[in-house]
């Protein structure tokens, strides 16, 4: 995994220095190695993190004659069956890497390629003859891949921060994109936080040339027709599902020319990836944990269980409210975005760990939820639908003390929470039915908006997510429709971003996500609801499949979501200074986003307790302003919390046709 | 639909878990998996343990509400 950036001009040749200051700024994303590549329209960057072929394999890599180079973020995991395949096609390889695959499958296949790639990539072609650019990002959204549009042609690169070395790209917020985050937990792709930076959608291509921008997927999320799935035989199905996912899992370990460690958080995804390699490779294992110092929300018991059983080498680390604190500035530095949660912090700590320990690579549990089922949303969402056929039933009021335990205690407060809580949005055609809850009880987070920005949101035109769901997503399941809209919100925008590649890459650590493996979602996607959320048993067709593998009081233990400590992080007696000056009213009215009145009653609010026992839409609401300040201090005004720049060595590869220097 | 089916789908959902303890919940969850299986709607009298626990007359319920029988 590395960082990536470039230029594409029509007028002046590319700025060199510009690109190098680019570069300087993904020096966390590849510490082991730097190159360029500049020709009269087009420059391209790359800071590489030595994984496959670490000897060779240096980028930018071109093509036998030099007419097509490439840049490249992340890991093809089918590189070797595709440079097999390459080769009977009469293509010659000079290095071992997966990137060297790229350019040849491109002049192969075309835009074709990017279909037979099984990975998690961001990558850059560029073609001299046809002075054309090409844009491509994996099909779930693994890594980022930002650009800036301009007359004179574009920016690109793997993180914004590396956009804004250039002096003449405004630094502004998007009022549509803060609104999104402040409904849906993230940015709607193509749209970012910024204002005039884009991301590129998750499983599409662009291409830049003279005839102007435009893209295309090559891939989308989707779903059979309710009762018409091809596969109905639920033990066959659970005997291919394990057969991919070992698979994903062994091609994420083996492949890889460094050691790759695991993450167990304690729960069943990251139990079942480390399972698998533990039984079907040969090889060691070092697990990694994040733990918490405050018992509500450490899951240490279940990690050193699942450790145990396994026979690994564990390391952990202990999080406290404090430890948030000291970090959070530099998290948002990293993540680039208001998020609604501290959670990222504890992985910026724990990637730590696993860079200190002196790995490279881990292999996670994410994705297992969305593509299998497993989160809260969509069981409430099976529960509003039955509590929905009769509201007036005080039998299926109840169904709400299965989502929430604690109702037991409190019977009398059930039908009240039910009439609330599920008793709007009832209409069972909503496509975002599942979803609706969620980003109501999010967007109260608008009530503190400044009147300017609410004003600037009402005049913008937004975007409407559900226009994008797929034709014939009427005929879904309800539950594949909530699919739809996880996997292609909260999944690339927070989960994959702000707490995976950017938690992971700000300490130069590569993630990779079995469950997320090409086969294993287009496998998932061809099951029967019912067998990822059999009544309200989530991921039961994965539980299933690895109940030999994961000990009994993991696998059917109540999901326990990650979580971190929120508001409570920021009001210890030690809290640094950083949070009184982000906070006050002059840095409030500075940023513009909030109502420094509204802000100043939440936080007098969070200091009469501590910021203990506040409720879950205080919590986000404080998170949202914390990182929101943060977000606006570092990347609009780059006031430093942290390294924003790490000077890079000289580069292993400088091509410059401008200056007809080379060095490869 | 058959017995056998219905049987079927009750033995995974108690492969996986132990039953609530409050035999009403229990009944709800239960309601719920049905409900959702096999496409039907039961009443808030079939929502009752005494209806779904049996193997043999939650397979009927789920017959006549199917219309298979």
């Amino acid at each position: 995994m590395c960082g990536v950036c470039g230029i594409v001009s029509w007028g002046e040749a590319p700025d060199l220095p510009l690109l190098r200051r680019m570069m300087n700024r993904l020096g966390h994303r590849g510490p082991d190695g730097n190159g360029f590549y500049r020709d009269r329209h087009a420059a391209l960057g790359h800071t590489r993190l030595a994984i496959i072929d670490t000897s060779h394999g240096a980028q930018p890599l071109c093509n036998e004659d030099g007419t097509v180079w490439v840049t490249f973020n992340g890991e093809i995991f089918n590189y070797v069956e595709l440079r097999d395949e390459l080769r009977r096609c009469g293509h010659a390889f000079r290095t071992a890497s997966d990137t060297e695959v790229i350019v040849h499958a491109w002049e192969e296949w075309g835009t074709g390629c990017f279909s037979r790639f099984n990975g998690q990539w961001a990558l850059a072609l560029w073609d001299r003859r046809e002075q054309r650019l090409v844009l491509s990002r994996d099909r779930l959204g693994v890594r980022p891949l930002f650009f800036v549009r301009r007359s004179t042609g574009l920016l690109f690169a793997s993180e914004v921060k590396s956009i804004f070395a250039d002096r003449s790209v405004p630094r502004a917020f998007d009022p549509v994109g803060l609104d999104q985050i402040f409904t849906y937990w993230s940015p709607i792709a193509p749209r970012t936080v910024f204002r005039d930076i884009e991301q590129l959608e998750p499983g599409y291509f662009a291409i830049l040339d003279r005839e102007g921008f435009r893209k295309a997927p090559y891939w989308g999320i989707t779903f059979p027709p309710q009762g018409q799935e091809i596969r109905q035989d639920f033990q066959e199905n659970a005997e291919t599902l394990r057969e991919r996912i070992v698979e994903a899992a062994r091609l994420r370990f083996l492949r890889s020319d460094v050691p790759v460690g695991a993450y167990l958080s304690g729960g069943i995804d990251s139990s079942i990836t480390a399972a698998v390699i533990a039984r079907y490779t040969n090889a060691p294992l070092q697990t990694f944990s994040v733990r918490f110092s405050d018992s509500e929300f450490d899951e240490g018991q279940y990690q050193k269980k699942m450790s145990a059983v396994l026979g690994t080498q564990h390391e952990d680390i202990v999080v406290s409210p404090s430890d948030i604190a000291g970090v959070f500035p530099e998290v948002i530095q990293h993540a680039e975005s208001p998020i609604l949660r501290a959670a990222p912090a504890p992985l910026f700590l724990l990637s730590k760990l696993v860079r200190d320990n002196g790995y490279k690579v881990v292999v996670t549990g994410e994705g297992a939820d969305e593509v299998l089922a497993g989160y809260d949303i969509f069981r409430e969402a099976r529960v509003r639908l039955f509590w929905s056929r009769d509201p007036g039933s005080a039998k299926r009021t109840r169904a709400a003390e299965l989502l929430y335990p604690w109702m037991a205690r409190s019977p009398g407060r059930v039908p009240a929470f039910a009439r609330s809580f599920f008793g709007r949005h009832l209409d069972p055609g909503d496509p975002a039915f599942s979803h609706r809850p969620r980003w109501d009880s999010t967007s109260v987070i608008s009530s503190m908006l400044s009147g300017d920005l609410r004003s600037e949101i009402d005049g913008a035109s937004g975007d409407d997510i559900l226009s994008a769901m797929p034709p014939g997503n009427e005929d879904w399941d309800p539950l594949s429709r909530a699919q739809w809209l996880e996997m292609t919100t909260l999944l690339p925008g927070y989960i994959l971003a702000s707490q995976g590649d950017r938690m992971l890459m700000a300490n130069s650590v590569e993630g990779r996500f079995p469950f997320l493996d090409r086969d294993v979602v287009d496998f998932a996607g061809t099951l029967p609801a019912n067998h990822k959320l059999f009544g309200l048993e989530e991921k039961y067709i994965l539980k299933h499949a690895f109940a030999d593998l994961v000990p009994d009081d993991i696998i059917y233990r109540p999901k326990q979501p990650y979580r971190a400590p929120d508001a409570m992080s920021f009001f210890t007696p030690d809290c640094p200074a950083w949070f009184g000056e982000v906070m006050s009213e002059r840095s409030l009215e500075s940023a513009g986003v909030f109502e420094p009145s509204v802000v100043a009653g939440l936080l007098a609010k969070c200091e009469r307790t501590g910021g203990e026992n506040m409720s879950n839409t205080d919590n986000m609401r404080l998170l949202a302003v914390v990182s929101t300040q943060l977000t606006y201090e570092s990347l609009i005004l780059e006031k430093r919390y942290g390294p924003l720049e790490r000077p890079i060595s000289d580069p292993s590869v400088a091509v410059d046709l401008v200056t007809d220097d080379r060095t490869v | 639909m058959n017995r056998e089916v219905v049987e079927q789908v009750l033995r995974d959902y108690y492969a996986l878990r132990r039953p609530d303890t409050d035999p009403e919940l229990e009944a709800v969850r239960v309601a719920i998996l049905l409900e959702d299986v096999f496409k039907i709607r039961l009443s808030d009298a079939e929502i009752d343990a005494a209806v779904l626990t049996e193997v043999s007359s939650v397979a009927g319920l789920v017959a006549r509400l199917r219309g298979d029988s």
